[in-house]
C-alpha cells in the first residue's frame, strides 16, 4: 500500500507511451466535465468574494458600493464582538476537539476489543454521523429543553435535580450542551478513523509486549499510542477544522445565544450578512476564517509528510 | 497468559461492558426518544416529567402530517389547539425534493468522478498534478464565505429555487471528494487486468467500463453513499438558494418548522423521525462499505 497519486503517475511514466496521444485525449475528455463544474463553483466565487470584501456592500444602501480597501477587515477585527467571538471559538474548539478525540479513542479501543456488547455499538456508531446536523441539533435542543425536555424529566424522576435546569438559557450550560451535541455528531467519525488506525497495528506487537510482561495500561502507553500517533494527528487536525467551521448545529441548537455566549466566528460571519446586512464585512470575516483554516490545512499536510518519512 | 479467571479481570470486563452500554445509551438515546415522542400526543408530551415510553401511543401526528387530519389530542385540550404548525405538512414534499436532488447528485458523481479518477490514477497527461491539486484545494473555502457568490451565480443563471441549482452546487461540493476517494481506490488496485484488456485490443473507455468499474464496485458504492448523504444533509446552501416548497429540502423545512413559536413538539418529532429515516437505512444497510470507505481515506498511502 504505497501508492499515492504521484507514485501512480510514476508507474504510468515507466509504462512508456503505450497509451499514446489517444490516452491523453481520453484523459482530457474524462476530466473536463468534473473540472468545469468545480471551476464554475470555485474560481468565480473566490474572486467574487475577495472583490466584495474590498468594497462597501451594505444591503440597506443598495446604490452605493465605494471601494474601501481593507476597511471591512479592519472594521470586523475592531468590532464589538470580534474579541469575544475569537475567545468563544477558541474555547469551543478546544473543548469540542478534546471531547471528540477522547470519545473517538475510547470508542475505537472498545470496538477493537472482544467485548460482547460491542457488536450493537458497531451498528449504532455510524448513525449520528449519517444524519443531517440540523436534525441532530434539533434532537438535542428538544432533549435539553428547560420546560419539557426528557433529560430534565429523567434527572427529576431520579431525584438528581429538584427543579428543571435551563440547559440552553445559561451561558455556561449552553456551551456545554453545544459541545455535548457536537461530540455526539462528530465523535463517531473520529472513532472510525482511529479504529482503522488501531487495526493497522500488527498483533505481534501486542503479543511481544505481553510476553515482556507489560500490563494493558503500559501496552497502551508504549505500543498503541506511539504507533497510533500519525493517525491521531490527522484526525486532530481534521476535527479542529470542523470545530472551527461549526455552523449548522449552532444555528438550530442555540442560535448563538443566550446573549452571544455561543456565537462563534462562523456564526458572526452569518450574522454580519443576514442580520447586520453588511455583505462586505461578513465576507471579510469569512476570508479571515478561511485563512485560519488554510493555516491548519498547511499543518495537516506537514503532519502527513513527516508521517510519510517515518513510515 | 493463563486462562484462569481472576477477579480483577472480571471487574475489568464488567466495567468495560457498563461503559459500552452507557455509550450505546448516549448514541441511541436521542434517536429512540425522538421516535417515541413522535407517537405521543402533545398533552402527554408536555407532562412533567414526560413518559419515556408512550402511555397512549397514537399515530395521529403522522396522520396529520400526511393527510391534514388534526390529532384528537389537540381537540381535547382547547388551549393546545393553536400549538400546531401547518408547515409540518411540508415535510413530505421537502423530503421528496431532498431525494430528487441527492439522487441526481449521486448520478452526476458516478458519471463525472469515475472517469476523472481513472485518468488521475492511471493515465499520463500534462497538467495532471496541477489539476489534482486544484480539485483538492477547491474544497478549502469555508461554506459561509462562498454562500453569497453562489447566490449570485445561481441568480444570474436564473436557477433560483430550482432543483437544478442545488444539484449543481452539491455536485461541486461532492465531486472533489469523490475524485480523491476513487483515485486512491483505483491506485490501490492491481493493474494487470487493464494491461491484459489493452493487449486484447480494448480501448480506454472499454477498459474503464468493462474492467475497472467492476473491480472498484465497492469503492463506487461507498462513494455514491457519501455523495447522497452529503447532499441530503446539506443545510447552508439549501437555505440560501431555495425560497419555496418547490425546491426546499428536508433540513431547510425542519429548521424552519422548529423556528415557529407555535409549533407542536409532537409534529417536530414526526418531521425529525421522517427526515432521519433515509440516512439511517443507508447507514445500517451499507455499514460495511461506509466503514471500509471511511477507513481507507485515512489508511491508504
Amino acid at each position: 500500500m504505497s501508492t499515492t497519486v504521484s507514485s501512480a503517475a510514476g508507474t504510468a511514466k515507466r509504462r512508456g507511451n503505450s497509451n499514446g496521444s489517444r490516452g491523453s485525449l481520453f484523459s482530457y475528455a474524462s476530466i473536463t466535465p468534473a473540472l468545469l463544474v468545480i471551476a464554475l463553483f470555485t474560481i468565480y466565487p473566490v474572486f467574487y468574494a475577495i472583490r466584495i470584501s474590498l468594497f462597501q456592500y451594505i444591503l440597506t444602501k443598495p446604490k452605493s458600493h465605494p471601494f474601501i480597501g481593507l476597511k471591512n477587515f479592519q472594521e470586523v477585527v475592531t468590532s464589538y464582538y470580534f474579541k469575544d467571538a475569537v475567545i468563544n471559538s477558541v474555547v469551543y474548539t478546544i473543548a469540542a476537539v478534546t471531547g471528540v478525540m477522547l470519545f473517538g479513542l475510547m470508542v475505537a479501543l472498545l470496538l477493537n476489543s472482544k467485548i460482547r456488547t460491542v457488536t450493537l455499538l458497531k451498528v449504532l456508531i455510524l448513525l449520528p454521523w449519517a444524519i443531517p446536523a440540523v436534525v441532530a441539533g434539533l434532537m438535542w435542543k428538544w432533549i435539553l429543553n428547560s420546560d419539557f425536555g426528557i433529560l430534565n424529566g429523567i434527572l427529576y424522576s431520579l431525584g438528581v435535580v429538584r427543579s428543571y435546569i435551563p440547559f440552553l438559557a445559561d451561558p455556561v450550560l449552553a456551551r456545554l450542551s453545544l459541545v455535548l451535541a457536537h461530540v455526539w455528531k462528530e465523535g463517531p467519525l473520529a472513532a472510525i478513523f482511529i479504529l482503522a488506525g488501531l487495526q493497522l497495528i500488527p498483533n505481534e506487537f501486542y503479543e511481544a509486549a505481553r510476553i515482556d510482561g507489560g500490563g494493558s495500561l503500559r501496552v497502551f502507553r508504549f505500543i498503541t499510542l506511539p504507533l497510533l500517533r500519525p493517525i491521531l494527528l490527522v484526525v486532530l487536525v481534521y476535527e479542529t477544522m470542523s470545530a472551527i467551521l461549526t455552523f449548522d448545529i449552532v444555528y438550530v441548537l442555540t442560535g448563538g445565544g443566550p446573549g452571544d455566549s455561543t456565537s462563534l466566528l462562523s456564526w458572526f460571519a452569518y450574522a454580519e450578512i443576514y442580520k447586520f446586512l453588511n455583505l462586505g464585512g461578513g465576507i471579510a470575516l469569512s476570508i479571515i476564517i478561511a485563512l485560519i483554516t488554510l493555516m491548519l490545512i498547511f499543518l495537516y499536510m506537514r503532519a502527513l509528510r513527516t508521517e510519510d518519512t517515518i513510515s | 497468559m493463563s486462562k484462569r479467571v481472576r477477579p480483577l479481570e472480571i471487574t475489568k470486563s464488567v466495567g468495560k461492558n457498563i461503559l459500552v452500554i452507557l455509550l450505546i445509551i448516549y448514541i441511541a438515546g436521542p434517536f429512540l426518544w425522538v421516535m417515541s415522542a413522535s407517537f405521543q400526543g402533545e398533552n402527554e408530551l408536555l407532562k412533567k416529567p414526560p413518559s419515556i415510553i408512550p402511555q397512549h401511543p397514537t399515530t395521529d401526528n403522522y396522520r396529520y402530517v400526511f393527510t391534514g387530519k388534526v390529532p384528537t389530542s389537540y381537540e381535547v385540550k382547547g388551549q393546545l389547539r393553536s400549538r400546531i404548525s401547518q408547515e409540518a405538512r411540508l415535510i413530505a414534499p421537502a423530503l421528496k425534493n431532498s431525494f430528487i436532488i441527492a439522487f441526481s447528485v449521486l448520478l452526476i458523481n458516478l458519471l463525472f468522478a469515475t472517469p476523472a479518477a481513472y485518468a488521475f490514477a492511471r493515465m499520463r497527461w500534462r497538467f495532471k498534478g496541477g489539476a489534482y491539486n486544484f480539485i483538492l484545494a477547491s474544497r478549502l473555502m469555508p461554506a459561509i464565505a462562498i454562500a453569497i457568490p453562489y447566490y449570485v451565480i445561481i441568480q444570474s443563471l436564473k436557477l433560483m429555487d430550482t432543483h437544478l441549482s442545488l444539484i449543481l452546487v452539491h455536485s461541486a461540493l461532492t465531486i472533489p471528494f469523490s475524485i480523491w476517494f476513487l483515485t486512491l481506490y483505483i491506485s490501490n488496485t492491481p493493474r494487470d487486468m487493464e494491461e491484459a484488456g489493452l493487449v486484447d485490443g480494448c480501448n480506454n473507455l472499454q477498459v474503464l467500463t468493462r474492467i475497472v468499474v467492476p473491480m472498484i464496485l465497492p469503492g463506487l458504492v461507498a462513494m455514491s453513499a457519501f455523495a447522497f448523504m452529503t447532499s441530503y444533509n446539506e443545510f447552508l446552501f439549501a437555505r440560501f438558494l431555495t425560497t419555496s416548497i418547490s425546491s426546499q429540502t428536508g433540513p431547510v423545512i425542519i429548521s424552519s418548522i422548529s423556528g415557529n413559536p407555535d409549533v407542536s413538539y409532537s409534529l417536530i418529532s414526526v418531521c425529525l423521525t421522517l427526515g432521519m429515516i433515509p440516512p439511517i437505512i443507508l447507514a445500517i444497510t451499507m455499514r460495511k462499505w461506509l466503514t471500509e470507505g471511511l477507513s481507507s481515506t485515512i489508511t491508504f498511502r
